[in-house]
């Protein structure tokens, strides 16, 4: 847990400072017993009225302190507890921004959000309950057995067996509880995922209807629950009342052993109640001990996978001093025997000796099948992975040797699934170019062949959009995420299978218009369509990892045998 | 009675994005909510009986301790009792039985009330998954499965500690008020005059601080929804944000909403840690109280010292559930919120039953025919408009047009999925309302763009719609879909285990197992809907050799919008806007030159 070690140290002070009033709190709290017992002792059973104003007085007084160091400790607590966690989120947050994608789809999307939700969060509700209740625990606990045994050593006997008792029954209820609660979480989890695959399926479950069969399998899975709920709640049920019991008997036996002492004359009845409830106050500080103990480990659980986010390594370096040069090459994307594997070394290749090269102002279509490393291959020029061997080379330039942000700067990408996000429609395109003016941002949603579905909405370019665009179409989608990148302006534009839900003319506007603005721009496009790419200047056939073929439609019509094959399923003589 | 504070409740760990529970603390209608819970509740009253039983035994006991403690320091104060076997040992040889029926009773409390509280819950989501299967595809398009889960999860789970805990808790409360309040009447009117002093108070401070605090809790937990919303987005968006250098950007929105959360649950911490001290300052207000006027009172021997002993418990059992009763009436307001949720649900309109008269659709022959339909998911925006067109038996229909134009309505409505607004469907001749739900669907073959599998080995996906059917049956499904020469490369073959959703599986290969799932139930009717839109036109290939040879002999309804999909369909009908546009064969659209040739003019 590396990574706590910078917030020991800026929250530090604060932490010693919430002791110290802790401390106070603590001494207030051992003190009011014994002030108790004397107002009895001494002034009620000495009928002293003053005695009894007196301290009354005192132990108003006492209180008021213990409040106000409670009251300064749970200002400190909670501020360190919410900063801590704040910061926690943010440097979290900054290092998932910063993770190369091979380290993100190592640790996955969904449990990098429930990281920085979740996790954050149980760790911060540790720090808070530690400042509050656990350094106090301890306090009372020890400070109770000092005031205890120096009330009456006689009695404190009793201690000497009550506690080691309670402490016993503490260990035995989570050594027993943990197991069981870890079966109740995972029926739990059996339940959850019944439903869940349920939902995703539902059409498949009423087309075919399959309803018996998905009602027997969640029954068994909610009589699962249920038995192990049942078992795991009763194995505890046991506990609660035995510790209470314990302590109970404790009581019997301090006033039996106080009442012999009494009859002998050398303790006072004041003295038995005061040690009865120091006695209360060390078994509530054992059992929020053993709740702190909990919380440890679920907190622990917590850090350690925070912790894995931490400890991921930057594995992208780049010469700092290394630019782009305005021109002066010949080739704006080149691959030189390019290899390439997502689980690294000895994994299955997804790319093959890769080896081509594009010019700017040229367009190239890229066409394969599903899994032929389409997608993949365009990845690796904006360095979002990195190759196994070979070498990328953007404008003349290795990729490893530039800064991903500089490398970023000149490439514009339309990915596969168009992703936008909450904000305007103008935010989204803003992306593209911050501070871009609005003449900017029409002109490319025109070529994007966006903007009169976008002037169409009551609010125009000011529409409001949900969280992943949710309230437009998938072509709409599509359009403004191309407008996005056409707003960038770059210098290579990358359309990674990006017209799909467009039909065929509008996808022909768009290109035509691209072509026009874009003569010094280098366009990469995978599609799906023989006909999205056959006017391109060049077209690369993968194939399982491998280029089969480069060269014109024509060409590679003649000589390709993919190509060929794929035309044929679209043009040709399929299902006669 | 101390609660274990070890037990807790068993942490559900919170599922992904919260979303059922976000804005849900206050229940709509409590007392209504409250008594259909109580009908749940119904098989289990003989045990709910003995449980309330238990619990005003235990709460009953737990009064009577400290007043035996009183008396025995009365005792003990009393001389000449020097006897071995005196007064005091008798007294506490009651407590000590007191203490041991206590547990036993408290005990036997929570045995029951895990057993109870588990059934019903187990029965609540037995009924709400049995509902689920009742309820039309309409609600599941409307529903997202987040807020589903959601229900089954937290809520139910939010029932069952309202149901064990906070009910218990709230009627020991009660108990312990009343009885405490009683035995300090009892005891000394004077003192327990004395002691209310600080109920006021309590009351006032309970009020004002959980006022505020709980607006700053639902502004907290509004904030929490943004940030993990934002999270969220980012991190699913993460390639475009890394491919426009936008990182500084979102940080520094994250920052924002950080920032915000970070301050309002500073607030909501400090002030809700602020009860406690106060409490404590309150309590001891009114012991210095009672000292004061307990020793007025025994300095004119009007009441003793264990007396007052008993009476500084009493009224912090008094004061104690005061302070807890607003916070559990929190839990159990939560919980009825939960159980209405769940409820909501419940009471969903299902499909609607069938016919009294409604018959069973045997041996199919899969005439199908639109009749004037007219169609809307919400009645004031109709989809489909006046649509009339019919499929005869094996015939092949192409169902072509832009995303929208109500292509997939047309099946829904086929299948049922959907009523028709106005119009009927028929199939061979009848209206499909006339026969009954189950046959009706028998008789369609489904295979749709995104094909589900479910978790379980590659024979019993391919067997889900016949599960009696024999392996030789399965392979034989399996090679008329072109399947088998995937399944036969994979190490386990027809029993290699599936992840949810196919996992490993291509998409091609998935679809492949969903048409050998199609082959297997021998319907009369095919719906290929998108089937081979997310499959590269290579894989295609094959897919149509396997769709071809399940086709025949079948009517089959396409929606598709490749050109070589649809091009040898029978009829091809042009969806424009919920309207037919055109129909004919492909030849006599392309010469027509209408609609169907604007749509594919580039590719012909």
């Amino acid at each position: 847990m590396r990574f706590l070690l910078q917030y020991r140290r800026k929250y530090g002070k604060y932490f010693w400072i919430a002791v110290v009033f802790v401390t106070l709190e603590a001494f207030c709290d051992l003190l009011q017993p014994t002030l108790m017992a004397k107002i009895i002792d001494v002034g009620v059973a000495g009928k002293q009225m003053d005695y009894i104003l007196h301290m009354g007085g005192v132990m108003l007084a006492v209180t008021a302190v213990g409040a106000v160091a409670a009251a300064v400790r749970n200002i400190i607590s909670s501020r360190v507890s919410q900063q801590l966690g704040a910061d926690l989120r943010g440097d979290l947050y900054e290092k998932i921004q910063s993770l190369s994608f091979a380290n993100i789809d190592r640790l996955d999307k969904a449990s990098l959000v429930t990281r920085i939700t979740n996790d954050v969060t149980q760790i911060q509700g540790f720090v808070n309950g530690m400042m509050r209740i656990s350094l106090k625990a301890p306090l009372l606990c020890i400070g109770g057995l000092i005031m205890a045994i120096n009330l009456n050593a006689e009695l404190a006997v009793v201690l000497a067996a009550v506690v080691p008792v309670v402490i016993l029954l503490i260990v035995f209820n989570m050594r027993i509880g943990f197991p069981l609660f870890i079966q109740v979480q995972n029926a739990l989890d059996r339940v959850n995922s019944v439903m869940r695959e349920y939902l995703a399926g539902v059409r498949v479950v009423k087309a075919f209807n399959q309803f018996g069969h998905e009602e027997d399998k969640f029954a068994q899975a909610n009589r699962q629950l249920e038995a192990s709920s049942v078992t795991a709640i009763r194995m505890m049920a046991a506990f609660g009342p035995g510790i209470t019991l314990t302590l109970n008997l404790g009581i019997v036996l301090v006033l039996w052993l106080g009442g012999i002492g009494v009859r002998d004359g050398h303790i006072q009845v004041g003295h038995i109640i005061a040690f009865i409830n120091y006695m209360i106050q060390i078994l509530f500080s054992l059992m929020i001990i053993s709740m702190v103990f909990n919380m440890f480990v679920r907190a622990h659980a917590s850090a350690g996978r925070i912790d894995e986010v931490f400890s991921q390594q930057e594995s992208m370096a780049w010469n700092p001093a290394a630019r782009l040069d305005a021109g002066g090459f010949e080739h704006s994307v080149e691959f030189q025997q390019v290899c390439f594997a997502y689980g690294g070394q000895g994994s299955e290749l997804v790319l093959k000796d890769i080896e081509l090269s594009c010019r700017p102002g040229e367009m190239v279509g890229i066409i394969g099948s599903t899994g032929s490393g389409k997608s993949t291959l365009v990845h690796l020029i904006p360095r979002f992975y990195e190759a196994l061997s070979g070498q990328v080379k953007v404008q003349g330039r290795d990729v490893r040797e530039l800064n991903p942000h500089l490398l970023r700067e000149v490439i514009a990408m339309v990915p596969q699934k168009s992703i936008l996000f909450s904000g305007t429609i103008l935010d989204n395109l803003r992306w593209g170019k911050p501070g871009a003016d609005l003449a900017d941002l029409e002109a490319a949603a025109r070529l994007a062949e966006a903007h009169d579905f976008i002037s169409a909405f009551p609010d125009g370019y000011q529409t409001r959009l949900g969280q992943g665009g949710v309230n437009l179409s998938g072509g709409q989608k599509q359009r403004i995420a191309i407008a996005r990148a056409l707003v960038k302006k770059p210098a290579i534009l990358i359309l990674d299978d990006c017209t799909s839900a467009l039909d065929a003319g509008t996808e022909g506007r768009i290109k035509k218009a691209i072509r026009e603005i874009a003569r010094e721009v280098t366009c990469l496009m995978i599609a799906q369509r023989i006909t999205s790419i056959r006017d391109a200047d060049k077209i690369v056939v993968l194939d399982n990892g491998r280029i089969v073929g480069i060269g014109r439609h024509e060409e590679l019509l003649e000589r390709c045998p993919v190509y060929q094959e794929i035309y044929q399923s679209q043009f040709g003589k399929e299902l006669s | 009675m101390a609660q274990n504070p070890i037990l807790g409740s068993p942490r559900t760990g919170g599922t992904f994005g919260n979303r059922g529970s976000k804005d849900g603390g206050k229940p709509r209608s409590f007392t209504g909510t409250l008594r259909r819970l109580w009908e749940y509740l119904g098989h289990e009253r003989g045990q709910l009986t003995l449980i309330l039983f238990f619990v005003l035994a235990d709460a009953g006991l737990t009064l009577v301790g400290p007043y035996l403690i009183g008396l025995a320091v009365d005792t003990m104060g009393a001389a000449g009792g020097l006897k071995p076997f005196g007064p005091l040992e008798q007294l506490l040889l009651l407590l000590l039985i007191t203490y041991i029926a206590e547990g036993g009773v408290a005990f036997l409390k929570s045995w029951l009330m895990a057993g109870v509280a588990q059934r019903v819950v187990k029965e609540l989501r037995r009924r709400l998954f049995a509902k689920l299967q009742k309820l039309s595809v309409a609600f599941f398009d409307t529903h997202t499965h987040g807020e589903l889960m959601s229900r089954l999860a937290n809520d139910v789970d939010n029932v069952s500690n309202t149901i064990s805990q906070s009910s218990v808790q709230l009627m020991s409360g009660v108990i312990a008020i009343a009885g405490s309040f009683i035995m300090m009447l009892v005891l000394s009117w004077e003192l327990t005059l004395a002691s209310l002093i600080t109920v006021p108070l309590v009351f006032f401070l309970t009020k004002t601080v959980s006022r505020k605090t709980g607006l700053l809790f639902k502004d907290q937990q509004a904030r929490l929804g943004q940030l993990n919303a934002q999270v969220e987005e980012s991190i699913s968006g993460i390639q475009v944000i890394k491919a426009f250098n936008h990182e500084d950007e979102v940080i520094r929105q994250f920052k924002t909403v950080n920032q915000q959360l970070t301050e309002v649950g500073t607030q909501a911490q400090i002030w809700s840690g602020f009860i406690m001290p106060l409490m404590n300052v309150i309590n001891n207000i009114g012991f210095a109280a009672i000292a004061i006027v307990g020793g007025i009172l025994a300095a004119q021997d009007t009441i003793t010292v264990g007396v007052i002993a008993s009476f500084v418990s009493y009224s912090r059992q008094f004061v104690r559930p005061l302070n807890e009763m607003a916070n559990i009436f929190n839990v159990l307001q939560s919980g009825v919120a939960g159980a209405e949720r769940v409820f909501e649900i419940l009471d969903e309109t299902e499909e609607s039953a069938d016919k009294p008269a409604a018959r069973e659709l045997v041996r199919p022959r899969g005439d199908v025919f639109f009749d004037d339909v007219s169609f809307g998911y919400r009645a004031d925006v109709p989809i489909l408009k006046n649509i009339s067109f019919a499929a005869p038996q094996g015939s092949t229909l192409a169902l072509v047009g832009p995303t929208g134009a109500g292509k997939t309505t047309i099946v829904n409505l086929l299948t049922r999925f959907y009523e028709v607004n106005s119009g009927r469907v028929c199939i061979d001749g009848h209206d499909i309302r006339d026969y009954t739900r189950e046959s009706l669907r028998r008789c369609f073959g489904i295979v749709l763009q995104d094909t589900y599998l479910f978790a379980g080995t590659i024979a019993e996906n391919i067997k889900y719609g016949k599960p009696e059917a024999t392996q030789a049956e399965v392979v034989a499904a399996a090679a008329r879909a072109n399947a088998a020469g995937f399944i036969s490369r994979l190490p386990q073959q027809y029993d290699t285990v599936l992840a949810e959703n196919g996992g490993s599986l291509s998409q091609g290969q998935k679809q492949l197992l969903a048409i050998a799932r199609v082959m297997l139930t021998d319907p009369a009717i095919l719906i290929l809907d998108e089937a081979t839109s997310s499959i590269d036109t290579r894989t295609e290939f094959h897919i149509q050799d396997a769709l071809k040879k399940i086709m025949q002999g079948r009517t089959t309804l396409i929606i598709a919008h490749r050109l070589n999909t649809i091009r040898h369909a029978d009829t091809i009908l042009v969806i424009e806007q919920g309207r037919i546009a055109e129909q004919g064969t492909h030849e006599e659209l392309v010469n027509r030159q209408g609609a169907y040739y604007a749509l594919y003019h580039p590719a012909l």
